[in-house]
């Protein structure tokens, strides 16, 4: 269908460049639209603890990605957000366990606003007063996370199934070991993993690569660099389990559980693999799936039951949340589950629906600004595009999961956590509000 | 966006929002909330969501929307003010990205009027066993909120702020009368929806023969329908009183605080784009003085911001704090408050609010759900329909004064803090 074809292209067409000083940038021009969202992402995230910098071995406490992103937003002339708050844009940050994203969307002044964040990504300023002045506010996002049962339960399942994979540790680290950053470490790590070769540049929306290339210019990004002998160490990760078993109490109403699969890490760049899991994922206990509707209609857990593919260099593992009175029943379920597709194979309806899915998702992220950005940033920093996925996706065969099932999901690789109530937790009686201004 | 009356109490808005990659059909039902049927209307989105006459199967259901390439189906009940709130809304890519030239905008239209006016009955009622089934999912989601304590913490200031009023009631329903609801009771709450609603039919990203089609099958489904709207209830605010201070005890690793405020009068809506500039000077944004001074310089809590609700008149400021904190906090939240109704200020950063709040509204209008949001709050608040253009004008306009005439008129009603101390989180 070659039209078909051509509307795709055009859809999911973005403007690729690598830079002088090694950068990649991505641009997708969307007419008609006021706003544009730009995305200056490092690989650099929680679990890069351990490398080498030249000759020198680096080892940081956990939480300083987060840390240093929160830094960033301050140099010699003052807080980021005041310059911001200058052009109009919104701006905001996060940190992941492989990544930290700086962005911004701006509908007036992008120069102005491009220029704010190449410059406070690019000339960061720490000092140890700082740098002790941040700890009280990260401390206060520790803990409102340490509230949150359903990251309790994912950070939980990761150190039951790693042994020392930095995966174990919080992405905001704990308030002991953000209490040790120093200004030398934060240094570092810009040295080593903000250079422009490790970062990529997206930007979609109401502008173009001529402009986002002429902001490069005036901050110095299209003159070559040379490239930082950085080498990520990493510690060995067998293939077994740290624990079988972990539970916590925490006032929540109702028992929480987690189910975790240790699988083997997949290639830096194959995304191919974890968009066939999220295939076989959806087959097993997606909403058209068996096992979703008999655990729905008997009430076995919450609605939100399902599971997700974390991934990430050195790990991957497949992680199954959701509430219930019965977690073991539905641990049961689950296996048993597993154990008759693997035999069985997908259901080929199922599957092809799936990919359906999946196609419309990718198309639905292409619509606005953000998801434009955001979706191409993520891809550009495993080196692939847009129209490579849908390629890719197009390209997956309900054989492949069957032949990849024999492989993931084993139950002897598999942890679980629980979380039970503390019984403080009293039965709410509520009304809610929506939020206007 | 174009917007017309078809019938009594039934509106169309249009946009062909011709950009976007995907469309969208929603049909909004707008009605006064009262308390004897509020858990039947909370009840309903979750029984009307997992089938309809033509597809009464949840499974097939979701497999049908799988089809149409995920396309979104959601049945979404929400409080507005002393007004309930249903929208069934269909969302999904447009028919050019269909693979096999599938007629998916016809089929989104379907699926959406399906679901709104042919539920999947057995006899007269709504199927029992799936209204009991529901019943479970809506007991779970009511006593799983206490896992959330952030809402929770607001949820609860809102009862105590609320009280008896028509505001107060709990619009997700009452946990203790979710056992005893029966497929009748559902069926006639359903009925009465259909009946006493005010319907917006909001049409965007189609063609205007598209739109004329999904026009002409409401109006059919409504020609079977015996209707008498009834007015919506007005813009509200509960009467100024002494501060209410409550703690709950809870052992979180943070305290939350939830302040609640009442502008003592119902909003006009002329007063709007105040409102707006002065939520963004005092706790709405980051250049906020909750964020700057509360967060940034007193590093009281990790957030601690403010928002408004103009059907109620109410502002809620909502803060985490260490638990030691907590009475600092609150003191810190209400000093930021007067500093702002007597003391300066600059008009930097009054500025640099109104260039964040203008530069948000001219973006609006990138997205599916900005547009829809924006038109049909402009809707139910009353008065002449705004553009995003002419709140942006209005916004110009705004004086320091008219920001600290909104201020001033705020007064604290009620606090609310969940905390592990008792007895030291109030100040």
């Amino acid at each position: 269908m070659p039209e078909k074809q051509s509307v795709l292209e055009q859809t999911a067409a973005d403007q690729w460049k690598v830079l002088p000083s090694g950068l990649t940038v991505i641009v997708r021009p969307m007419p008609g639209y006021s706003g544009t969202h730009v995305i200056y992402a490092t690989r650099f995230g929680s679990i890069d603890r351990d490398f080498r910098l030249d000759d020198k071995e680096v080892h940081l406490p956990a939480g300083v990605a987060h840390f240093l992103e929160h830094k960033m937003f301050e140099d010699q002339d003052g807080d980021a957000f005041a310059k911001f708050a200058k052009t109009g844009a919104n701006a905001n940050a996060f940190t992941a366990f492989d990544r930290t994203c700086y962005l911004f969307t701006a509908t007036e002044q992008l120069d102005e606003s491009l220029d704010v964040l190449l410059e406070m990504v690019g000339k960061p300023y720490f000092t140890q007063q700082t740098i002790d002045k941040e700890q009280g506010i990260i401390g206060q996002e520790i803990k409102m996370y340490d509230d949150s049962a359903d990251w309790r339960l994912i950070t939980g399942l990761c150190e039951c199934l790693y042994h020392s994979h930095p995966i174990r540790s919080d992405i905001a680290g704990t308030c002991e070991s953000i209490a040790t950053i120093t200004p030398g470490m934060l240094y570092d790590c810009c040295k080593a993993f903000y250079a422009p070769n490790n970062m990529v540049l997206a930007a979609a929306g109401n502008t173009t690569m001529e402009q986002i290339l002429a902001a490069c210019e005036r901050n110095g990004l299209m003159e070559p660099r040379p490239a930082e002998r950085v080498q990520r160490l990493w510690r060995d990760e067998p293939m077994t389990l740290a624990a079988k078993e972990k539970t916590i109490r925490m006032p929540v109403a109702k028992p929480c559980f987690g189910l975790g699969f240790k699988e083997e890490p997949l290639p830096s760049g194959d995304l191919r693999s974890e968009m066939l899991y999220d295939l076989i994922l959806c087959c097993i206990c997606g909403g058209m799936s068996k096992l979703y509707r008999r655990l729905y209609d008997e009430g076995l857990t919450n609605p939100g039951f399902g599971g997700e593919v974390l991934r990430v260099d050195g790990c991957c593992c497949i992680l199954f949340t959701g509430e219930s009175d019965a977690p073991d029943a539905v641990r049961q379920l689950l296996l048993d589950e597993i154990a008759r597709v693997r035999a069985e194979g997908v259901d080929r309806e199922i599957f092809t629906l799936c990919k359906n899915e999946k196609y419309g998702q990718l198309i639905e992220n292409l619509e606005n600004v953000e998801d434009s950005a955001s979706q191409m940033a993520d891809f550009a920093l495993a080196g692939q595009t847009v129209a490579q996925q849908i390629t890719t996706l197009a390209g997956l065969k309900a054989e492949d999961a069957d032949a990849a099932l024999q492989q993931i999901l084993r139950e002897e690789r598999m942890a679980t956590m629980y979380i039970q109530p503390d019984g403080t937790a009293v039965l709410p009686e509520d009304d809610g509000e929506e939020e206007e201004a | 966006m174009k917007r017309m009356e078809i019938a009594p109490g039934v509106h169309l808005s249009w946009d062909p929002a011709q950009k976007f990659n995907r469309c969208r059909v929603s049909i909004h039902f707008a009605l006064p909330a009262k308390r004897e049927t509020a858990t039947a209307h909370a009840l309903l989105p979750l029984v009307m969501e997992r089938g309809y006459a033509d597809c009464p199967d949840m499974t097939q259901l979701t497999k049908k929307l799988a089809r149409l390439y995920g396309a979104d189906l959601t049945v979404d009940a929400r409080p507005m003010g002393a007004n309930h709130n249903l929208c069934v809304s269909v969302t999904g890519i447009k028919d050019q990205f269909a693979l096999e030239g599938e007629p998916l905008t016809r089929e989104y239209a379907e699926l959406a009027l399906g679901t709104a006016f042919h539920p999947y009955f057995v006899g007269e009622t709504f199927a029992p066993d799936a209204v009991n089934i529901e019943k479970q999912m809506l007991k779970k989601a009511l006593e799983d909120e206490v896992n959330e304590k952030r809402l929770y913490c607001q949820r609860q200031a809102n009862r105590e702020f609320f009280g008896d009023s028509p505001a107060g009631v709990r619009q997700e329903g009452y946990l203790e009368e979710v056992e005893g609801l029966t497929a009748r009771q559902l069926t006639d709450a359903y009925y009465e929806m259909l009946r006493a609603a005010s319907i917006e039919l909001i049409v965007l990203g189609c063609g205007e023969a598209q739109t004329e089609a999904v026009k002409n099958a409401l109006l059919e489904e409504l020609s079977q329908v015996e209707r008498a709207p009834a007015a919506l209830a007005e813009n509200m605010a509960m009467p100024r009183r002494e501060p209410l201070y409550k703690t709950e005890t809870f052992d979180t690793t943070q305290a939350k605080l939830c302040m609640l405020f009442t502008l003592g009068q119902p909003m006009q809506p002329r007063q709007l784009a105040a409102v707006r500039l002065a939520m963004a000077l005092y706790g709405g944004s980051v250049t906020s003085r909750l964020f700057l001074n509360v967060r940034e310089r007193d590093h009281l809590c990790y957030y601690c911001s403010s928002s408004f609700q103009s059907f109620t008149g109410s502002m809620a400021v909502n803060s985490g704090v260490e638990h030691a904190d907590a009475a600092r906090a609150e003191k810190a939240v209400l000093k930021e408050l007067a500093d702002l109704c007597d003391g300066p200020i600059t008009d930097e950063e009054l500025e640099d609010c109104r260039r964040s709040l203008l530069s948000g509204m001219t973006g609006l209008e990138d997205t599916l759900g900005g547009i829809e949001t924006w038109y049909y709050m402009e809707v139910l608040r009353g008065g002449p329909i705004q553009s995003p253009d002419e709140a942006r004008a209005a916004l110009c306009a705004v004086t320091k004064e008219d920001v600290r005439a909104i201020l001033r008129a705020l007064t604290l009603s009620v606090s609310y803090c969940l905390t592990r101390e008792e007895g030291s989180t109030h100040a």
